[in-house]
């Protein structure tokens, strides 16, 4: 069991534009100025098209991103 | 980064740590103002704490001390001073003493002190806290040597015995006394056997040389021998008892001695070099001093609880502040200049873990305020600016900070904003060049256009030529602290001005004045209101204030706020106030005005670091100004307008007929900032003759509820970043779809930020019902494949750097 924290969508049921495939939680990397953590994400299973939520952008990502730039 | 010489410096000059008047003038050091604090909240034990701490002997003291304190009060004329000494009494009789006596290892240097007067005693006390071995040798009784020179320790109120307790405590510190002839065959023996000795010049006078044989700044005679205690005299020569400056001799003394025995120096670091704490008491009500109910026939007042705390609830708690509580940047971080430096300083020499100071440093307006405030000049634009530098230099400075700033002032200098046109009429002598600034071409496009046009006819009517140039004036990225990129953007204007035949430069921006007289020093830079003062402006007000109905709704009276980067220019300063004048407009000058004036928050790229500090600055400037604002810079008349209050411009007054919103109305948001200036520069080149390309449509029809927009732009999203992320996301159909509702959500990269947009398509267009935004990168998203972003990236999840192969 993977101890990364699961973000889903903030709102509704969203599928791939692309390849008309239900999203799922799939772990991502994601990196911010020589940092890399993984979190899941809702991500399309063919495509690899991740969504990353409002609440995540404005909230924890915003919070992750302050506390490089000042590392 | 600053080094410590320099750091010491800035400190020195910020004094909010300075003792207040009443502990420097107290011998003891006793924390006055915490004291008069804790016994006007009726907490006398904790008071009591103090004088505990402080006080050699503490009841002989307070019975006898002459309270210099008293006579530096800043309360003196405004009631009278502070009873500190009645209060310190009434402390003494109702609490116990709050010091616990805990045993300690003696130390091994042994102490001998000669003679029981105050300053014997008071270097015993100190020595014996310090568990110094201590003897005391005294000839008489020790009562009687004090009670000779002092009698009314025979009258202690409560008919307590304040010498015996006093005594009683120091026999239990183990000192020791002994009882001998005082002659000089008694120092020699003390001088070979103990390891310091000091004679009390009062109770052992004849041992001891004049005071003025003595070095003053050790009180060391000779060799291991100290002196200290000997009685004052008043100007016709009488003695004359002072009882707190004999032991606090005493108290000097002992200080000598330890270091004498512990080999360090006598002087090093004794006496602080700080300037006196500077406190503000104009507008400060006087408050009579309480007169206690209980007089003693000596004359001692005697407070009860209640009348003490009335009397201590009149100290003014001495503090400077000066510029803390006009700056709302400053209240916001919880400190004061000096902290401010340290905290500065500090950051800079972090090597591991979070950087906190970084928003203190990108907080600041720079716009000097506190420097003018000040009494010493402490200036935080200084600190500030050059803690950016130094970021900036070891590329430390946090990325999101200024970037959006500095984009915008690239836009605001790039091809589609930029212009340079020389007088249409006069192109070949162009003795002056209207600069009008990126934010006045951004808000006040046709103003722009009016006032450059009055100013050739009436400059081409003298045969000078007035030619114009559009661009930011690069001091963005002076406030960023990135010097390289601000050379860089002058050397452009530079090259420009030059082929336009190096004119004078008028200028309507305070901020462009003070970065071109900074970065383009051969030029003569001047404010456009200081010309058109000298011009006669009769033309240019009777044709606009045609529009009466504009006009009648002026104020009657305007408060004039002025631009902090102007706070020096008197030029600017007259000649604003002279052109509200003549347009009849009434202008006030709140207290707060010219040198003094305050920032509105656009200052030092605050707006783009921290809106919520900028705003804070904007709200604290409107409520100080009790009119309608007028303001002579855009940036402080749509910041000010923003935050709820009436505010003009000086061109409304001018050219009220152009004035095309009311005082109350914000500025354009950033998105038509940014449309506006590339809309003045086609106008103006468009009525050149000059071929304009057409304005690329944009990426798609993106339809946007200007509420929405607002929202946006407040965390940097503008519309054009919108637009482009619609467009993208439907260009590599990278979007996903809402089954409940069929809202596509897409996303785009233009550059180091990811912006998300909601949208959904109709009728050949889109409507977007949000957007959001975030920097780091997120594989799969952002119009790349999220494997070729994986495989761009040089670190791992591990949090490290992949390993070059």
């Amino acid at each position: 069991m993977s101890l990364a924290p699961n973000y889903g969508p903030d709102q509704g049921t969203w599928r791939c534009g692309r390849c008309q495939l239900p999203l799922e939680q799939i772990k991502v990397p994601v990196f911010y100025l020589n940092s890399a953590f993984d979190v899941f994400l809702p991500r399309c299973p063919q495509c690899g098209l991740s969504l990353v939520p409002k609440s995540l952008a404005e909230g924890k990502m915003r919070e992750v991103e302050a506390l490089l730039e000042d590392k | 980064m600053l080094d410590q010489d320099s750091l010491r410096a800035f400190e020195s000059r910020c004094t909010q740590e300075s003792p207040p008047r009443c502990r420097a003038a107290c011998p003891f050091d006793l924390d006055c103002r915490t004291f008069l604090a804790r016994m006007a909240e009726g907490k006398q034990d904790e008071a009591r704490k103090l004088l505990d701490r402080h006080l050699p002997l503490p009841h002989v003291l307070v019975r006898l001390c002459d309270h210099p304190c008293e006579n530096t009060c800043l309360r003196r004329d405004l009631g009278g001073s502070v009873a500190l000494h009645g209060l310190e009494l009434a402390c003494l009789l109702n609490t116990d003493s709050q010091e616990r006596l805990l045993p300690l290892p003696p130390k091994r240097y042994r102490m001998a002190i000669v003679g029981a007067g105050l300053a014997g005693l008071a270097a015993a006390w100190d020595l014996a806290r310090k568990a110094y071995p201590v003897v005391l040798f005294h000839e008489g009784s020790i009562e009687d040597t004090l009670l000779i020179r002092f009698p009314q320790l025979r009258q202690c109120p409560s008919g307590k015995d304040f010498l015996a307790q006093d005594i009683g405590t120091l026999t239990r510190r183990k000192a020791r006394f002994q009882r001998v002839d005082i002659d000089n065959g008694l120092l020699e023996r003390l001088a070979a056997e103990f390891d310091s000795v000091l004679l009390d010049a009062d109770a052992a006078a004849v041992l001891v040389p004049e005071e003025s044989r003595v070095d003053a700044s050790t009180l060391l005679w000779k060799d291991n021998i100290c002196c200290a205690g000997w009685p004052g005299h008043t100007p016709t020569g009488h003695p004359l008892a002072l009882p707190s400056r004999q032991a606090g001799q005493g108290r000097y003394a002992a200080q000598t001695m330890e270091r004498l025995v512990a080999h360090i120096s006598l002087t090093a670091e004794r006496t602080k070099v700080q300037g006196p704490l500077r406190t503000e008491v104009s507008g400060i009500t006087p408050v009579q001093r309480v007169e206690p109910g209980v007089i003693t026939q000596d004359g001692e007042e005697l407070f009860n609880s209640q009348e003490a705390v009335a009397e201590a609830g009149r100290c003014l708690q001495c503090e400077c502040l000066i510029c803390v509580r006009q700056c709302a940047y400053m209240q916001k971080f919880k400190g004061y200049p000096r902290l401010y430096a340290r905290q500065a300083h500090n950051n800079a020499a972090i090597v591991k873990g979070l950087h906190t100071a970084n928003s203190l440093v990108n907080g600041c307006a720079l716009c000097g305020q506190c420097a003018e405030l000040c009494p010493e000049n402490f200036s935080m634009a200084e600190l500030c600016l050059a803690a950016r530098e130094d970021m900036v230099a070891r590329g430390v400075m946090p990325p999101s900070a200024h970037e959006f700033a500095l984009e915008d002032m690239e836009n605001a200098s790039g091809p589609e904003c930029f212009l340079a046109l020389p007088d249409p009429d006069m192109p070949d002598r162009p003795a002056w060049l209207f600069f009008p600034g990126c934010q006045l071409a951004a808000s006040r496009g046709e103003q722009v256009k009016t006032l450059y046009d009055w100013l050739r006819a009436t400059l081409n009517a003298k045969g000078l030529g007035v030619a114009l140039m559009l661009s930011c004036c690069g001091m963005p990225a002076r406030w960023a602290g990135r010097q390289r990129l601000f050379q860089e953007h002058m050397k452009r204007l530079h090259d420009s001005w030059k082929e336009m035949g190096r004119p004078r430069i008028l200028t309507a921006c305070a901020s462009c004045l003070t970065a071109l007289r900074e970065g383009l020093p051969e030029a003569e830079t001047f404010s456009v209101w200081e010309i058109m003062d000298g011009l006669d402006i009769t033309s240019l007000l009777a044709e606009s204030q045609a529009n009466t109905a504009t006009f009648a709704s002026m104020p009657p009276v305007f408060s004039m706020h002025d631009p902090c980067n102007a706070r020096y220019d008197a030029a600017w300063l007259a000649s604003v106030r002279n052109l509200a004048r003549k347009a009849d407009a009434v202008v006030e000058d709140p207290p707060l005005s010219g040198a003094t004036t305050a920032c509105c928050g656009y200052g030092g790229l605050v707006w783009c670091a921290q809106s919520d500090t900028a705003d804070a600055m904007a709200a604290h400037r409107a409520a100080q100004l009790p009119h309608p604002i007028l303001a002579s810079c855009i940036m402080c008349r749509d910041r000010l307008a923003a935050s709820g209050k009436e505010c003009w411009h000086l061109l409304d007054v001018l050219l009220p007929g152009m004035a095309q919103h009311s005082g109350n109305e914000p500025g354009p948001g950033l998105s038509a900032r940014r449309a506006n200036r590339a809309s003045l520069r086609r106008r103006l080149l468009a009525r050149t003759g000059a071929i304009v390309p057409e304005i690329a449509p944009p990426p798609c029809n993106l339809r946007i509820p200007q509420q929405l927009l607002t929202k946006l732009e407040k965390r940097h999203i503008l519309l054009t970043d919108a637009e482009s992320a619609v467009a993208g996301a439907e260009a590599t159909s990278q979007w996903f779809e809402n089954m409940d509702n069929g809202h596509r959500l897409g996303s785009w990269r233009p550059r180091n930020v990811t912006f998300w947009v909601e949208y959904s398509k109709e009728d050949g267009g889109y409507t977007l019902y949000d957007a959001w935004c975030h920097r780091m990168i997120v594989p799969g998203s952002g119009g790349q494949e999220a494997h070729e972003v994986i495989a761009a990236q040089q670190c791992c999840t591990d949090g490290g750097r992949r390993k070059q192969p």
